[in-house]
């Protein structure tokens, strides 16, 4: 169990790695993108597109990196006001839930992403890359944060300390 | 069952998730995504992929990721100090010159980070210890900064503004513009209720104030002045119709990134690595309540949720004035427990309607709403600042935080009221600017 929590959590350092990088990426190429637009008066034909897909990639892909650092904001005054084991179980039937939907999401951004690579669609603009790009970050970036979530609905008992859950 | 009753059925179930500790988001997105599987069936789970995606993947949404990237610049650095020593040097001649210049630091500064926490956290850091250092009381200290963070949101550029341009479809040059006298007027109650304040208390606002030569004044101005310039950058390309807000946020962040690596010398990778981390941690937080606040949004009106709501209310026929006082309360309570952006997404959608139905402005619905969620961020049980006050002020208690800090909620209060007798505080530049 501790190995796959560690193998994990690495995994979701790694995806974080990733999204930044795609953060910093996205900033620059809108700087390139006004440069050639109003300096240049030239005319952009991927720019718009590389960036609105980054910042979705960088999202989906940040997001198991963002569960294991608590980032994904939740209101955990009723939680924190129980009393062992209410405190507990409390997480772990919130864990449970965000689960649920993260699986759910996962599932679904995987049949959207099949249907693009199946039929070949391209976006509808001037550039028009294959859509399955795009969409390839959901499923794949969710479907990690499922497994990253699973670690942290186990890392209390692993820890020996079920009372430490803080999901 | 009719549309209301699923819709408190949707409430409720909403609700429970939330209070056992489920993030926003994934608490939000399993709502609405159960909902519509046991109304219609589980078909619809194919549509939950293509709306979360469709709903993140629009270029206005960039503004998001990129003007968190130009704060997350700016409070990595020891900007948010010199901007406070600058301030002092030129005020100190001002009564009460040290809070007003507190105060006005925080309102600059917000307009830089459009981050209430990073504003308390950058301001106060220096300016509680500076104050109490000085002699004044340490609520006062305390509760300014807490007061004077909030105005992050409000002031433009404000993430907290865009989101609700995003969730309401209206323009987010015009609620930035909106934000700008409000943001001003509050400043000025803050500062008049500080004056007051320690009037009161017998402290003689001269005898703290510290004496500089011009030397010293013009001293500090090369560090905090280009940051400066980059705000009216933005705002000068916004309203010049140059650019469109994520544009200017892509460049306003390169911007502030270069100037902080110049200004404060930070190139090293590790302070940049920070800076990045900190804009994905945040951005994806909001893109992803963004992403299920969609799919929420979808899921209301595909059962006819929303469009309930709004007739019942029209059908109710109360006062408009009664209305919004309800709907007021109803966001302060939110605001009580929620983080501002997570309350525009969760109520835009339902609240717009009638709002609009009853014949309010919507981008002076929206100063109103950010004052509300201002409000939310220094009360408890979760008010942000308050705990980020604590934090770099461990000296000054909770308790003294809170005491200092409730004599500005009252201002805040105050200020809705102004907005409501006179809306032409938030309508006025914006119809003056852009007709």
């Amino acid at each position: 169990m501790k190995a796959y929590i560690s193998i994990v959590s690495a995994v979701s350092r790694a995806c974080g790695v990733l999204a930044v990088l795609l953060v910093a990426i996205a900033a620059l190429v809108v700087c390139q993108m006004v440069f050639i637009r109003y300096f240049l008066n030239g005319s952009t034909v991927w720019q718009t597109e590389f960036v609105v897909y980054s910042l979705v990639a960088a999202t989906f892909i940040g997001s198991p990196f963002v569960l294991l650092e608590r980032g994904h904001v939740n209101v955990d005054l009723l939680p924190n006001m129980m009393a062992e084991p209410a405190r507990s179980i409390m997480n772990g039937i919130a864990g449970l839930f965000g689960l649920a939907f993260a699986a759910l999401l996962a599932w679904s951004g995987w049949i959207y992403f099949e249907e693009a690579w199946t039929y070949g669609w391209t976006t509808d603009t001037v550039w028009a890359p294959p859509l399955w790009i795009p969409l390839l970050p959901l499923p794949f970036g969710i479907g990690v944060m499922c497994l990253q979530y699973i670690a942290e609905i186990l890392r209390p008992f692993a820890d020996g300390n079920p009372g430490a859950a803080t999901l | 069952m009719t549309p209301l009753v699923i819709g408190l059925i949707v409430l409720a179930a909403l609700l429970a998730l939330l209070a056992i500790g489920t993030p926003i988001a994934f608490a939000l997105g399993f709502v609405s995504i159960a909902a519509l599987m046991i109304v219609e069936g589980t078909g619809t789970l194919s549509i939950l992929g293509e709306t979360f995606f469709g709903g993140l993947a629009s270029f206005g949404l960039v503004s998001i990721p990129m003007f968190i990237l130009m704060g997350a610049a700016v409070a990595s650095s020891p900007a948010g100090k010199d901007l406070y020593l600058a301030l002092d040097r030129w005020l100190n001649r001002v009564p009460g010159g040290l809070v007003l210049s507190n105060l006005g630091a925080c309102s600059i500064f917000a307009a830089l980070s459009g981050s209430s926490p990073a504003t308390c956290a950058a301001i106060g850091k220096m300016g509680i210890p500076e104050m109490t250092q000085r002699g004044y009381p340490k609520e006062i200290a305390a509760g300014s900064i807490a007061a004077g963070g909030t105005l992050g949101i409000l002031i433009p550029p404000s993430v907290t503004m865009i989101v609700y341009g995003i969730a309401t479809e209206t323009s987010i040059g015009r609620l930035f513009l909106a934000g700008i006298l409000p943001g001003f007027m509050l400043t000025m109650l803050f500062m008049a209720w500080s004056l007051y304040a320690c009037g009161r208390r017998g402290i003689g606002l001269s005898s703290v104030t510290e004496r500089f030569t011009m030397a010293q004044r013009f001293e500090v101005l090369p560090k905090v002045l280009p940051f400066l310039a980059i705000i009216v950058g933005i705002l000068w390309v916004l309203y010049g119709g140059v650019a469109t807000p994520s544009e200017a946020a892509g460049v306003g962040a390169v911007f502030c990134i270069v100037l902080v690596m110049v200004i404060y010398r930070l190139w090293k990778a590790g302070p940049l690595w920070r800076v990045l981390r900190d804009t994905l941690k945040e951005s994806v937080m909001i893109m992803m309540i963004i992403g299920a606040s969609e799919l929420f949004s979808f899921t209301l009106s595909s059962l006819f949720i929303t469009q309930s709501i709004a007739a019942w209310i029209g059908d109710l026929e109360v006062n408009r004035w009664v209305l919004m006082g309800v709907i007021n309360l109803f966001l302060l309570f939110a605001g009580f427990f929620l983080p501002p952006v997570a309350v525009i997404l969760m109520t835009a959608p339902i609240l717009l309607p009638i709002i609009t139905q009853a014949g309010f402005d919507p981008y002076w619905f929206a100063v109103v709403l950010t004052i509300n969620m201002e409000i939310g961020l220094i009360t408890p049980p979760v008010g942000l600042n308050l705990y980020v006050i604590n934090g770099i002020a461990p000296d000054i208690s909770l308790w003294q935080v809170l005491r200092g800090s409730l004599p500005y909620v009252l201002c805040m209060v105050l200020g809705i009221l102004l907005l409501c007798v006179f809306p032409e505080i938030a309508t006025w530049l914006p119809g003056f600017m852009m007709g």
